[in-house]
């Protein structure tokens, strides 16, 4: 037989199968990781997706199409089919055509190999007024305050330009990692290496994986001023309490920019809220970004970085930039824009492999079907149908079985997670636990988090203000009563809260409690494979099984 | 007369020498032609000499345009030594000697080695042979004598006799002219040495002569080294050009085809390469069927696809646009789809798609490859402009082009003669413009260029080096390195007809389907179920599987590998289907090389739990009545069993009779019922793919120009016949008298088909024009079409008989 006996099988429409029983699984997987993106990872046979974004990010990351092809040929079980490489060829070789370079007479230059390229380039309307006078055949001037813009107009049209043109130092800070009694994970530290020897780059964990380390490890490889961008206040306090905890900044040299406070320091933490709040139609706080001379700005969460911040950060090309996340996967599909203005990928570890190696807790995923009363099927039924996933989410037969689970897991720490408010607010009242919702104050949140950490509460109540970055180390189970309509982020995210590793090394339970034959169940179809394909565990069991159970 | 020379020469050739000639040049029996004379004379008609001339190669051709300067016949010595100073390294021979042999058997070179001519109307069909302009004596035809008189008066004074014969024969031998223009000149001149012989200049017409000419140019008209041969524009007359190219005919000839350069691959990844590309084109074309099974496209009006149908395929298919247009047109014209359906007609796939399907993929994918190499049609075209600037459409009649099979060959043809090696296209176009110099044009490259990119994208070739299964596929077809006119015959090894050799080469190289099915993926009979409800079937399916899991799941996405979705609807279409939920559920575990994921389970738990708890059918008239007892009592009368009623529940009876027959019915039992009106029933109907009916319309060329060893062999034998009838100025024999022979239609044809292989002479009954029986003593040559060539003794010519008219063959003794 001329056949490989490989673990790879290459799909024609770019996808790469994986079987991971397979002998060179893990040699294969090595090798693939560069330049395909994970899509699924289900138990026997993982996904991946070469895209043009995936091959370019190998690019950046000094891999050429040799290698690519060669990995896709040495262990693919089938002949690759020939117009695949050439496809990968040709779109890896479309990268770093066209360079941005510092020129010492005339600043920024775009610069390429390839004359055509360059012509083709310059006709492009969009482009032209971006570019200033053409110096030769081979570079033109590049106004640098678009920078940025060009970028991103040159990714749209194929041709991602390498951006060598360099970063200003900032002004010099001292920072130091603080590792008293802690160290960085072997991961951490490749990340920020990676990120520091990039330039500029995204670095992807999973949730519970440290990404605020990797951040505080960027900043001591920067020792200079640092502008923090986080999701929310909560976020921004942890991030504070964090950096004054595994690094020798103190209080008084971190500042909070948010709705409330206006502290420009050395390293100052904003929201992605505040700096996107206008007035007048003019965003009022960008002289933020010039306060000072900031010598590394940290995006986290830069799945969810808003549209404006974008467009800020096309002018922020000089400055050294990290972005922190736990997906590349936008819902808006803008991951080009993360590619050209925040930098390519530098650093990704799957989740599954991380929770292998103790860093992450392995979670059991329990879908808990719910059958309704008849008299709430009768009302499911005539309901309006934009209100019919309300009334789904919320039916009394789920507050009963989110009792009885709660019951079953008495003495351990569960969250209770939700989307609608009454329903929450009924949950608290039923489960004789504190709800935390949009109008809890701050510092209310901050008491009750923790007090749920110092287990003095047991049940904490949840809305979807605690989706994103805060830290609940001990919560080993999440009870999810609804959502909004089964987005992967918030799955992404939601599931984060019990991934933190435990102090006794179990593992943690996601619950989804489920309305049988009703919208409800079809979101749970989304969520199912969402959680199946990121290699969960995921069962689905009867309502009547737990509250028999009981 | 050279031209009865010739036919005394085609005459004295033997007979297999003439097959030999007809089998390469089977233009010149087609017709038949009545006798050798005729052969002769169609030998040197300018078209088929024109044929003749583009098959050479580079180095015989050199030989032809080399013998095309002399005067007249030549004895191969000179040939030699011409050839010699013109070849860029090496002797002439022993490439002339094969290439005479070859010239001769084309019969474009006739006579002894001693007096070699050119068969008549060669001389002729060479415009500027090697690039040499005419001879003195043609380029100054038309100047004015007086003119001519004056030139040569300045360049040959004191010579005497007509100026042109003066003029040409100072121009015989220019040197001393040329020593005396200046070195302008003498560039102009250089410029023009190794052709094109003709240039531009403004009034070339001009009048000069030695004395007054001042300029480079009017030097050169006052020489007769340049004759004005228009207003504008001046000829190197040959004599000059010779001289100039130094007694060479040409330069830096080569005698053998010029190396190919590339990048060298090993064989065996590309083999596997090609086999990749082999089994994703089949699955393509699959893919195409398939989806214009339930959504054909129209046809155009002016015949062909839609620009938007093919933007579509190209998007479904996921393939860049000129692949899916290839894919298209090899369906085609593999008769996969083809016209049909509808009033203004739909692309369809034909019930020869349902037959090539069943089929194992190796085989599928020779007749598509098969297919590809020998079609006339040029997917590649799609998307151009014609010369009215209307977009080409596939599927457009007039995407054809002859030359398409006959490039598709010699592009492969030269990758066949380079194992191993992924030639530069460069490199190719260099190797077939030496092997068919004549064929070069904007055109060919293009063919050229397209059939490399579409070999691959075929999977007969990988990585741009021919596979082994590419290899046997062009044996199959009849086309080889073996078969190639060049590479075989100017070595002057082989001899023979290119039938045989290309049935040696098949049965060298072994059947295609044969060698590709190995690197193909095998059929697996197991699929990996995973809890994110997806099976992946790591290669092939076995047919029975494939179907179960086509039923059950959705598929996802295809290559190497099958990845299957299961979902509500999938496990739905299942049970639908009449499976079982338990049966569904064995089954999984039976193909599942991993345990049933619980997910799985709970899905089609779930799905069978509420499948078919509403339950729907057809009745065309129901009988409802509130009190049950009332129906009791008609269910049990004994008349009512023809009704075929059906109690569906107490108060309601459903019936497979109309409305009014029913109450009809019911009253003659005696009741009283009253119509209620219909809110119309159901109809289920399933979707089903549709078909064309009309047969696949396919054309294709042969792609190799090889005859059927018999064909000219029976063409032989009857320009033999005829020959000697016509030398003998035969009289017609006349039919023996008696019974006009007559038999059964298969025994006519089985006997005239005997005599055809053995060359004998039969006596017909035959119903002439008018349908009077006739008597005809015939020698058969071939039969084809419902027609039989034959000569004719009772008329003494070459006729063609239909068949059916013939009423019955006898022998003569």
């Amino acid at each position: 037989m001329s056949v490989n006996d490989g673990p790879l099988i290459v799909q024609s429409d770019k996808t790469l199968l994986l079987e991971v029983d397979h002998d060179k699984a893990d040699e294969c997987r090595k090798a693939i990781a560069p330049f395909a993106e994970l899509e699924r990872a289900p138990e026997h046979v993982h996904t991946y997706r070469v895209t043009p974004l995936a091959l370019w990010n190998a690019r950046a990351a000094g891999h050429d199409a040799e290698q690519v092809v060669d990995a896709l040929i040495s262990y693919s079980r089938y002949p690759v089919p020939h117009a695949l490489l050439v496809d990968v060829a040709e779109t890896m070789a479309r990268y770093g055509r066209l360079r941005l370079e510092k020129d010492p007479v005339h600043g920024l230059i775009l610069t390429s190999s390839d004359r055509a390229v360059l012509e083709e380039v310059l006709r492009s309307k969009k482009i032209q007024p971006m570019l200033g006078e053409r110096l030769g055949p081979d570079s033109v001037i590049v106004h640098p305050s678009d920078r940025g813009n060009v970028k991103q107009a040159l990714l749209k049209l194929g041709w991602p330009a390498e951006d060598l043109a360099g970063y200003v130092d900032g002004e010099h800070h001292p920072i130091e990692l603080a590792q008293d009694g802690w160290s960085l994970r072997p991961y951490q530290r490749e990340a920020a290496d990676a990120f520091w020897h990039g330039g500029s780059g995204v670095v992807v964990l999973p949730c519970g994986a440290g990404k605020t380390i990797v951040g505080a490890a960027a900043m001591a490889h920067a020792r200079a001023t640092t502008l923090i961008l986080v999701t929310n206040t909560v976020s921004a306090h942890q991030w504070k309490q964090e950096l004054i905890k595994r690094t020798s900044l103190t209080e008084d040299e971190i500042g909070e920019y948010s709705g409330s406070k206006k502290e420009i320091r050395p390293v100052t933490i904003a929201t992605y809220q505040v700096m996107t709040t206008r007035r007048k139609g003019v965003y009022s706080h960008l002289e933020l970004f010039d306060a000072r001379d900031w010598g590394l700005i940290v995006y986290d969460e830069v799945h969810l970085l808003p549209a404006p911040i974008f467009r800020m950060t096309a002018d922020l090309q000089a400055r050294r930039r990290i972005g922190l996340t736990a997906t590349l996967v936008r819902e808006d599909g803008r991951e080009g824009d993360v590619f050209s203005l925040i930098g390519p990928k530098r650093y990704d570890a799957p989740w599954k492999e991380m929770e292998n190696q103790g860093w992450i807790a392995p979670a059991d995923c329990v879908e808990v079907r719910v059958t309704l009363t008849d008299e709430e099927r009768l009302a499911y039924a005539m309901a309006d149908s934009e209100e019919r996933y309300r009334f789904c989410a919320t039916t009394p037969s789920k507050t009963r079985v989110t009792e009885a689970l709660v019951r079953r897991h008495l003495g351990e720490q569960v969250l209770v997670i939700g989307q609608y408010i009454d329903q929450l607010d009924e949950l608290g009242e039923h489960l004789n636990a504190p709800v935390i919702k949009g109008e809890t104050r701050i510092k209310e949140r901050e008491r009750l988090y923790q007090a749920f950490r110092d287990k003095e509460i047991q049940v904490l109540v949840v809305s979807k203000v605690a989706n994103f970055s805060i830290d609940l180390p001990e919560a080993a189970v999440a009870i999810q009563v609804s959502g909004t309509f089964g987005s992967r982020q918030e799955e992404a995210q939601r599931l984060g809260r019990v991934l933190r590793p435990k102090a006794d090394g179990g593992g943690a339970r996601f619950y989804t409690v489920v309305s049988r034959d009703t919208v409800d169940q079809e979101f749970a179809a989304h969520r199912q494979r969402f959680l199946a394909e990121q290699g969960y565990a995921y069962q689905i069991i009867d309502a009547d099984d737990v509250l028999g159970g009981v | 007369m050279a031209s009865m020379e010739f036919t005394e020469w085609i005459r004295a050739r033997s007979d297999a020498q003439l097959r030999a000639l007809v089998s390469a040049r089977p233009e010149l029996i087609t017709p038949v032609p009545a006798h050798l004379e005729g052969l002769a004379a169609r030998a040197g008609s300018p078209s088929a000499i024109g044929r003749a001339l583009d098959r050479l190669d580079r180095f015989t051709l050199a030989v032809v345009e080399t013998l095309a300067v002399q005067d007249g016949p030549a004895p191969r010595e000179t040939l030699a030594d011409l050839v010699g100073r013109a070849l860029a390294a090496g002797e002439p021979e022993p490439a002339l000697g094969a290439a005479l042999d070859r010239l001769r058997d084309l019969a474009l070179v006739y006579g002894p080695d001693d007096a070699l001519d050119l068969a008549p109307g060669v001389r002729k069909a060479l415009d500027d042979p090697a690039g040499l302009g005419p001879t003195v004596a043609e380029v100054f035809r038309h100047h004015p004598p007086e003119q001519l008189d004056e030139l040569a008066d300045d360049i040959a004074p004191g010579t005497t006799g007509s100026g042109k014969e003066r003029l040409a024969a100072a121009l015989a031998e220019p040197a001393k002219l040329l020593e005396e223009v200046s070195g302008e000149a003498r560039a102009a001149l250089d410029q023009l040495a190794w052709g094109p012989a003709t240039g531009r200049v403004p009034n070339a017409r001009r009048e000069v002569r030695i004395g007054s000419a001042r300029s480079p140019i009017e030097q050169l008209l006052a020489r007769g080294l340049l004759a004005a041969t228009g207003e504008e524009s001046v000829t190197l007359p040959r004599e000059v050009g010779l001289h100039l190219r130094g007694g060479r005919v040409h330069r830096d000839l080569l005698a053998e085809p010029p190396a190919l350069e590339g990048t060298a691959r090993e064989q065996g990844l590309a083999d596997r390469t090609a086999a990749g590309q082999a089994f994703a084109f089949v699955r393509v074309v699959e893919e195409l069927c398939e989806r214009w099974s339930f959504e054909p496209p129209g046809v155009l009006r002016t015949g062909g696809l839609g620009v938007r149908d093919m933007k579509r395929v190209t998007t479904e298919l996921d393939v860049p646009e000129w692949a899916a247009a290839l894919a298209v047109e090899v369906a085609h014209a593999a008769g996969l789809v083809a016209q049909g359906g509808g009033v203004d007609g739909e692309w369809l796939p034909t019930t020869g798609y349902d037959l090539w399907r069943v089929r194992s993929t190796a085989d599928r994918w020779v007749t598509l490859a098969l297919t590809w190499l020998t079609m006339d049609r040029v997917p590649g075209l799609v998307g151009e402009r014609d010369e009215r600037d209307r977009p080409l459409n596939a599927l457009h009649p007039d995407l054809r082009r002859t030359a398409a099979p006959v490039v598709r060959a010699a592009a492969l043809g030269v990758l066949a003669s380079a194992p191993g090696l992924a030639p530069s296209r460069a490199s190719v176009l260099d190797r077939m413009a030496w092997e068919q110099p004549r064929r070069r044009g904007p055109l060919r490259e293009q063919l050229v260029e397209f059939a490399l990119r579409e070999a691959e994208q075929v999977g007969v070739t990988g990585l741009g080096v021919l596979s082994g299964h590419g290899r046997a596929l062009m044996a199959a077809a009849g086309i080889g390195p073996g078969a190639e006119e060049s590479a075989g015959t100017h070595k002057g090894k082989a001899s023979g007809s290119k039938g045989t050799k290309g049935a040696a080469a098949k049965a060298a190289a072994g059947d295609p389907a044969a060698v590709l099915a190995p690197l193909l993926p095998e059929p697996v009979d197991h699929v990996l179920l995973q809890a994110d409800l997806t099976a992946v079937a790591p290669g092939p399916l076995t047919s029975e599987l494939n179907r179960w899991m086509t039923l059950a799941a959705d598929v996802e996405s295809k290559g190497g590998a099958t990845v299957y979705r299961f979902s509500d609807a999938s496990v739905r279409r299942a049970l639908d289907a009449g499976q079982g939920a338990d049966e569904l559920l064995a089954a999984l575990e039976r193909h599942s090389a991993t345990p049933v994921p619980q997910a799985l389970s709970y899905l089609v738990a779930d799905v069978a739990r509420r499948h078919g708890r509403i339950r729907v059918g057809t009745a065309s008239a129901y009988i409802r009545c509130d009190d049950p007892a009332l129906l009791d009592q008609i269910t049990a009368d004994r008349r009512s069993a023809s009704l075929r009623l059906r109690r569906l529940a107490p108060t309601v009876i459903a019936s497979r009779t109309s409305r009014a027959a029913l109450v009809d019915s019911l009253r003659a039992m005696g009741y009283a019922p009253v119509a209620e009106s219909l809110d119309g029933d159901v109809i289920v109907s399933r979707l089903d793919g549709r078909r064309s009916e009309g047969p696949a319309q396919t054309r294709s060329v042969p792609a190799s120009n090889g005859l059927d060893p018999e064909v000219a062999a029976a063409a032989v034998r009857a320009l033999r016949a005829g020959d000697a009838a016509h030398l003998a100025r035969r009289e017609p024999v006349a039919a023996p008298g008696g019974a006009i022979p007559r038999g059964p239609a298969t025994s006519t044809i089985t006997a005239l088909q005997d005599a055809i292989k053995q060359g004998v002479r039969v006596w017909i009954g035959y119903l002439d024009s008018q349908g009077n029986a006739t008597s005809r003593i015939l020698e058969p040559a071939r039969m084809e079409g419902g027609y039989l060539t034959a000569y004719d003794e009772t008329r003494a010519a070459v006729h063609r008989f239909a068949l059916h008219r013939i009423t019955g063959v006898a022998g003569l003794s």
